[in-house]
């Protein structure tokens, strides 16, 4: 068996684990996010669903870069991936810079996330679209046939386990979850807008610092932004070091540790959050050291 | 606007047309109510985190209501403080003795065999909860679901605009929900929250109103605060920095 395909294959068995236990639907995303990096060879992944409106939402992301893109293609309401949503084909963008008609906001996004390619694959089943799961590619040019084929046939995996929780098991489950992730995502942002105008930083970089003191407390990102957010939680800056700005094409995942969250003993919701602590932010030591906790798939 | 959201919308304005009354969180409630085939209460979540029951289409659902709140237990109060949905569709179920082993027989007792209670929030911008009482056991449909979290979603918008005392019928101008650019105004919400004391829920108030007193979309007026042309910091206060002073960029 050849590496990509054994990859491969581990990347569906990675899939239909996590389908056929316990679902928790971005779990699921975020896994399917990192599979997809790991076995079509491209640096980013960021996957859209529909809520109860049918609107798209931005349910997961792999950086921060696919992350702004996603997020532009949203508020501008167009790019790759609403293409694919919407028509249920594959939107290849082999290079943003020549899709400027096409897409006019998107295109220049793209590029300035550092992204030389996007593909966008829906995910639909017969009638029923879903969504649509996004590939940035560092490297230009088309995505051939056979990894096109492995990257849509991953999605429609995906669309598959998602639809059947919806129509036959416990729909009310995965509304519950999917409600609770998506109000989730939004006090991030919330949290997100509280430290940019506490620490005077841009939002992204008030972002980093969030996630930043979360990884370094053990806590749960979506736990420090609930406790930001509700004005129960300050973070400080340490004064005599100057904040390490985000580099432009610094590439790097913002998965959650799963190791790390699912470690027995991790702090419950309700304990976690902390009461009118200030604490100071351990300034990162080595590059080296934050992809090592956070490129958690590459050793394994 | 999705297809959803505009029937539900018409559905309150044709609730509210009926009372010769402009829109307000009342007709949401009962329009859902109707939807549905439910009874429905509405509580509110008060600065202290008590939940105070504010609307309610009948007397049972204003009882049930009441109820969770003197027994400090229901599936009200979860969605009240917990982020997403509540949905327990058959009070005689195991996991909702165990989970409500006062409130689950005493709702039973008093007629209702499901109940789904539903946040009406954005993020930590809390409300209240939209409560809906069956007599017949039974989850709702993927459909009546969908409908119910749209209902929410209005009651937010209205309930955010009376709070921040809006001219009734301000939905209409301001906007009936976050369309695109959401992640701006949750952001800029945030920043309100800062740099006016308050929260998060009160910053969103304010945001609003903002878009309303000057006619402009909520998302350009977010679109100023991220963007830093626009501070709701009461002039000739200082908001007091969390580190040194850096250089103007």
């Amino acid at each position: 068996m050849s590496q990509r395909d054994r990859r491969a294959w581990q990347a569906f068995v990675q899939l239909a684990d996590t389908l056929v236990a316990d679902f928790d639907i971005i779990d699921f995303l975020d896994t399917l996010a990192q599979v997809s990096i790991d076995v079509l060879g491209v640096s980013a992944a960021g996957i859209l669903l529909t809520d109860h409106t049918g609107s798209l939402n931005l349910v997961a992301a792999s950086s921060p870069q696919a992350r702004m893109v996603e997020q532009s293609e949203l508020q501008h309401a167009e790019g790759p991936s609403l293409d694919a949503y919407r028509s249920g084909a594959v939107v290849q963008c082999p290079d943003p810079s020549t899709a400027r008609e096409r897409w006019a906001s998107f295109a220049p996004a793209a590029q300035a996330a550092g992204y030389a390619a996007v593909y966008a694959l829906p995910m639909r089943l017969r009638e029923e679209a879903i969504g649509a799961m996004n590939l940035f590619s560092a490297e230009p040019g088309v995505l051939d046939e056979e990894t096109t084929g492995l990257g849509q046939a991953l999605a429609d995996v995906a669309t598959i386990g998602i639809l059947h929780e919806r129509a036959f098991r416990r729909h009310e489950i995965v509304t519950e979850q999917l409600q609770k992730a998506l109000n989730s995502r939004i006090v991030i942002e919330q949290a997100k807008g509280v430290l940019a105008e506490r620490l005077h930083l841009p939002i992204e970089e008030a972002f980093t610092v969030l996630r930043e003191y979360a990884r370094d407390h053990n806590l749960k990102l979506a736990d420090v932004a609930d406790a930001l957010a509700r004005g129960e939680l300050h973070i400080r800056l340490p004064a005599d070091e100057p904040y390490r700005r985000l580099r432009r094409g610094d590439e790097f995942s913002e998965l959650p540790p799963t190791v790390c969250t699912r470690r027995a003993g991790h702090p419950s919701r309700g304990a976690s959050r902390p009461e009118n602590i200030t604490a100071r932010i351990s300034r990162m030591t080595s590059s080296t050291r934050s992809t090592a906790r956070w490129s958690f798939a590459a050793q394994g | 606007m999705a297809q959803g959201s505009v029937a539900v919308w018409l559905s309150i304005a044709r609730l509210a047309g009926q009372e010769q009354a402009t829109v307000a969180v009342e007709h949401a409630v009962s329009a859902c109510a109707q939807a549905v085939e439910a009874g429905a209460a509405l509580s509110m979540s008060l600065a202290s985190g008590v939940a105070e029951p504010v609307y309610a289409t009948d007397a049972r659902s204003d009882g049930l209501e009441e109820l969770q709140v003197t027994l400090g237990q229901g599936p009200c109060l979860d969605a009240l403080t917990g982020d997403g949905p509540v949905l327990a569709g058959d009070l005689t179920a195991a996991q909702a003795l165990a989970r409500w082993p006062q409130f689950a027989p005493a709702a039973l007792h008093g007629g209702a065999a499901a109940l789904f209670a539903v946040p009406v929030q954005s993020g930590a911008a809390r409300v209240g909860v939209l409560s809906l009482y069956r007599d017949r056991a039974g989850q709702l449909t993927p459909a009546e679901l969908s409908l119910t979290l749209l209902y929410a979603d209005a009651i937010l918008m209205l309930a955010l605009d009376e709070r921040g005392g809006l001219a009734p019928g301000a939905v209409e101008l301001v906007g009936r929900g976050f369309t695109g650019r959401r992640a701006e105004i949750h952001q800029a919400s945030g920043m309100i929250s800062v740099q006016l004391q308050v929260s998060i829920t009160e910053a969103l108030v304010a945001l609003r109103a903002r878009a309303f007193a000057e006619s402009r979309p909520i998302a350009d007026v977010a679109a100023d605060v991220v963007d830093r042309r626009l501070s709701f910091a009461p002039r000739g206060v200082t908001i007091p920095r969390q580190m040194p002073r850096k250089p103007h960029r």
